[in-house]
């Protein structure tokens, strides 16, 4: 009898996942949760369910729910491999969205390759990703290079600068910073003096920064997230160096502002989205942002917006919740946001839409300059 | 001066403030490596905790800043205490790979414990010292880092102090030197493990507290700052106080002019190269265990 109740159980829950996976529509999320970058993972996490729980709330996708299935990948490939694979295999989810760390995106997108299932990054900016012609991958942000394309020509006049420095980390997203600003930087009249890097385990970079003090320039360009930030931009006034802060990365966020404090103030912020931008679609998301997660939203918030409603949209628009469908209804994507119009290319690189440069005024930052994302 | 002088000697600057910092970190995992025979794979946890603990005191419970700082280490200690009752006394003759797995597994569980008590965002300790940097002939500082300097300094000066002077310190080396004797003449071994793990423990979240000023702690902020510790640790020769606090002050100084005049790239690797060095050519380090 004791048996015969076992096996019932475990037959009923072999059962259970099925029977849920016909009511909803489960769509699988690889972000870091713990590791180096968590707490920005957690932030596209939470944003990604705020707005779930709101579709959910307006009656789903397909007039089913929509069910997230979230995996920590760590900002490491092998982990992020495994999560992916869990959420395909497993979990049978029809839509894929991560990771953070371009190299895991890297590995990831091969799992959504493998098993035919479409993915977004709203993150990940190394360039070579969507140069593999992998056909379920898409990327709904702009990469590092477009981004320099776009900012470059604007930067000498917006900060009134000529002589520029880089500072930046010592990975893909810093390397292809410091490859790609300078020559749209050098066309608009600006020059590059000295061009340093860090790595992402540096707590101090005075070295470094001396070294760039030393080669006297009117303005640094910066690479780097939350944590550094903050560190370099105190540890950059700290040795008296007074030029104005150029960062891409977190240079806008809650989090940075709160941690760097006073030396936040007249920080500019090269950024795909910045909480202070004006339209409508923006300022609901930020009163549902502060209301749920008693802070302003991040870029990674943004990128987080961004890549659930592109995903939901091209379910909606494929009429099925079929892997091979969603794919094709993601390349026709034309999809009207909150930093304006994405379109995806044939490489499934997004453009079209507006990225910012803001600059930090007692702790608020205010857009002084907007650029296009032109199509590649 | 000229400006290559003035930038020489604001790396030296850099160096010396950097190098203090290792030296106090590196202390502690020499004295629980020498008298107690464990690696510590935990040792930069202690260091988180410092800073987080003292970011805590300071910001939530609105404890001064100069009252915080040894709270923190406080409450680190009473944790090495604990640690030491639940863990490492009961691994006394247990192997160094036992114990190795036991820090490693125990670093882990303090990173994560902090990251479910405090979560993920960095915090960066608020300080009474004026932000205005300090400029001396072009060189540049800050209140903060002067006062970082002293703290690390008058700290090593009191580590030495202790242990050459002092009884415990001398049951301490002579528990180094020989665990068995030691015991046979009356020295209380378990005591010793104590208070070694304690001061070792209080020193690494001394330097937490201290440096979480202008270096935002964050819960995986332990693992680099171990591995910093071990590249001093092997450098200076594992086991030896003035070691750690020359290989510390050498590490320091190298990073920083290492940096300062090859690729920035390069920095890290400098301390790595150094230490294949060692190993290679002297590998009882560049001071023996005393």
């Amino acid at each position: 009898m004791q048996a015969l109740k076992l096996f019932a159980a475990a037959a009923l829950l072999a059962l259970a996942p099925l029977a849920v996976a016909q009511e909803t529509v489960r769509i699988g999320v690889v972000q870091p949760t713990t590791g180096p970058v968590a707490y920005d993972g957690n932030i596209y996490v939470n944003t990604v369910k705020m707005i779930v729980d709101d579709m959910n709330a307006k009656g789903g996708v397909l007039g089913k729910k929509i069910e997230l299935l979230v995996e920590d990948g760590a900002c490491n490939p092998a982990q992020s491999v495994n999560a992916a694979e869990k959420l395909v295999t497993r979990d049978k989810v029809v839509a894929l969205l991560g990771a953070f760390c371009s190299t895991s995106t890297a590995a990831m997108m091969e799992v959504a390759k493998k098993h035919k299932v479409p993915h977004i990054t709203g993150i990940s900016t190394a360039a070579q990703l969507t140069e593999q012609g992998n056909p379920y991958f898409f990327r709904a942000v702009a990469t590092t290079p477009m981004l320099g394309n776009a900012f470059g020509g604007v930067l000498p006049a917006a900060v009134k600068a000529k002589r520029f420095a880089f500072l930046v980390l010592n990975d893909d997203w810093g390397r292809s910073m410091a490859a790609s600003y300078p020559k749209s930087i050098e066309n608009a009249g600006g020059q590059i003096v000295a061009t340093e890097f860090f790595q992402q385990s540096d707590l101090q970079f005075l070295s470094q920064i001396t070294k760039v003090k030393a080669a006297n320039p009117d303005a640094i360009v910066l690479a780097a997230n939350t944590q550094q930030a903050a560190a370099l931009s105190k540890q950059i006034r700290d040795l008296g160096v007074t030029v104005p802060l150029i960062g891409e990365g977190s240079w806008t966020s809650d989090s940075y502002l709160k941690l760097a404090g006073p030396a936040s103030d007249g920080v500019y912020g090269l950024v795909e989205y910045v909480y202070t931008i004006k339209n409508p679609i923006n300022d609901t998301f930020v009163k549902e942002f502060q209301a749920k997660l008693k802070e302003n939203p991040t870029k990674f918030a943004g990128a987080a917006h961004n890549a659930i409603h592109i995903m939901v949209d091209a379910i909606k628009r494929a009429g099925a919740a079929d892997p091979e469908k969603i794919r094709v209804a993601l390349e026709k994507t034309d999809y009207n946001g909150l930093v304006g119009n994405i379109k995806f290319d044939d490489k499934h690189q997004a453009y079209g839409q507006t990225v910012y440069l803001a600059h930090v005024k007692g702790g608020v930052p205010e857009v002084v300059a907007t650029a296009k994302i032109a199509k590649p | 001066m000229s400006a290559s002088a003035t930038i020489l000697a604001q790396h030296l600057l850099n160096g010396v403030l950097i190098g203090c910092a290792y030296a106090l970190i590196a202390m502690g995992l020499t004295m629980i490596f020498g008298v107690m025979n464990i690696a510590n794979f935990a040792h930069g946890e202690f260091y988180m905790l410092g800073g987080f603990l003292a970011f805590y005191l300071v910001s939530l419970m609105g404890l001064g800043y100069f009252l915080a700082l040894p709270a923190a280490v406080a409450l680190v200690v009473a944790l090495a205490i604990v640690l030491q009752h639940g863990i490492f006394r009961r691994l006394r003759d247990a192997p160094m790979m036992t114990t190795t797995l036991v820090t490693i597994g125990l670093s882990l569980f303090l990173e994560h414990v902090a990251l479910l008590m405090w979560g993920p965002q960095p915090q960066s300790i608020p300080t009474p010292f004026p932000t205005t940097p300090l400029s001396f002939l072009g060189i540049y500082t800050t209140p903060l880092y002067l006062f970082c300097m002293a703290v690390t300094a008058a700290l090593i000066v009191a580590g030495h102090l202790v242990i050459r002077k002092t009884k415990m310190g001398k049951a301490m080396r002579a528990t180094f030197q020989n665990k068995e004797a030691s015991a046979l003449v009356g020295i209380r071994i378990d005591r010793v493990y104590m208070y070694a793990f304690a001061f070792g423990a209080a020193l690494a979240a001394a330097a937490g507290a201290v440096l979480g000023g202008f270096i935002p702690v964050e819960p995986t902020t332990g693992g680099v700052v171990t591995l910093k510790a071990f590249v001093v640790v092997i450098l200076g020769g594992m086991g030896s106080f003035v070691g750690a606090i020359v290989g510390g002050l050498v590490l320091g100084i190298a990073e920083a002019l290492g940096a300062g005049y090859m690729p920035t790239g390069w920095k890290d690797a400098i301390g790595f190269f150094a230490v294949v060095l060692v190993l290679l050519f002297r590998p009882e380090g560049l001071f023996r265990r005393a």
